[in-house]
């Protein structure tokens, strides 16, 4: 791991990034912003038969261009996307969860939450496609100290929460087997 | 002195924007498409590196970072090469 090392006995459970819907429903606007210069043309002639003066408008040569330009710069827009949203992850490992959010380039976060620390895990679905697909938001946390963790948008929230708190109740386990 | 040389400049920029009309008639616009051919490259290229210097960093030697940087310079180089064909 790049960002963080883990300890002595310390292994990576699960990586996990935010649910594939919410990376398509972020692409959505280039896609729409994609196919609107196509519309163009048959706006140019529907607007042609009502105003004269539209009439005039010819084919232009530098049209393609225009158009290969349009779609490189959303092209770069998308794939931009895709770079945050494969760069944002949640890290589960055996000691502890670690958050890594890329807020653009060369800003970048890494946070650990540890898991000994967790007293209370919830998870929330909410709306019809979130329902329907299967992602929510997972909250844990800490007993005393007003600490939480988020994890917005994950796929099936119960079972992260139920893995969660097995790998507590195992470091609880070991952690009091020690001490006896 | 009507035809003194203060005089010819007074008159001749009487109009700011003749100067302005004369320089935009003469760009041409595969010219200005050229201009923004270049621009677009370097935006393009400087993002290129900032991205795959990003995904090969903190890719997590995931298996998918190297056909997405594959994917983005063929989509790219399609997209500009048909951009440029409309020119020729």
């Amino acid at each position: 791991m790049e960002e963080f090392e883990l300890e002595p006995g310390e292994r990576v459970i699960r990586s996990i990034r935010k649910h594939w819907i919410i990376f398509a429903l972020r692409l959505l606007p280039y896609a729409l912003l994609g196919v609107l210069p196509l519309a163009l043309p048959a706006v140019v002639a529907a607007l042609s038969n009502a105003v004269p003066a539209f009439a005039d408008i010819g084919p232009n040569p530098l049209w393609q261009f225009a158009l290969g330009m349009w779609w490189l710069f959303l092209w770069i827009g998308a794939f931009n996307t895709f770079v945050r949203y494969y760069l944002d992850q949640w890290v589960i490992t055996t000691t502890r969860i670690v958050d890594i959010h890329q807020y653009g380039f060369f800003n970048r976060r890494v946070s650990s939450f540890l898991l000994d620390r967790v007293q209370d895990v919830t998870t929330s679905v909410d709306g019809f496609l979130a329902t329907m697909v299967g992602f929510g938001t997972l909250n844990a946390e800490t007993a005393g100290r007003d600490e939480q963790f988020q994890m917005m948008g994950v796929a099936n929230p119960e079972g992260l929460r139920d893995l969660i708190m097995r790998e507590v109740a195992d470091l609880r386990a070991a952690g009091h087997s020690d001490g006896v | 002195m009507p035809d003194s040389p203060l005089s010819i400049a007074i008159s001749t920029s009487s109009n700011p924007l003749s100067g302005l009309g004369r320089f935009a008639g003469a760009l041409d616009a595969r010219s200005v498409a050229a201009v923004i051919l270049a621009l677009m490259f370097g935006f393009w290229l400087i993002y290129t590196l900032v991205a795959t210097y990003h995904l090969v960093r903190y890719g997590h030697r995931s298996w998918l970072t190297v056909p997405a940087i594959g994917i983005h310079l063929f989509v790219s180089l399609s997209l500009a090469l048909f951009a440029v064909s409309g020119l020729a």
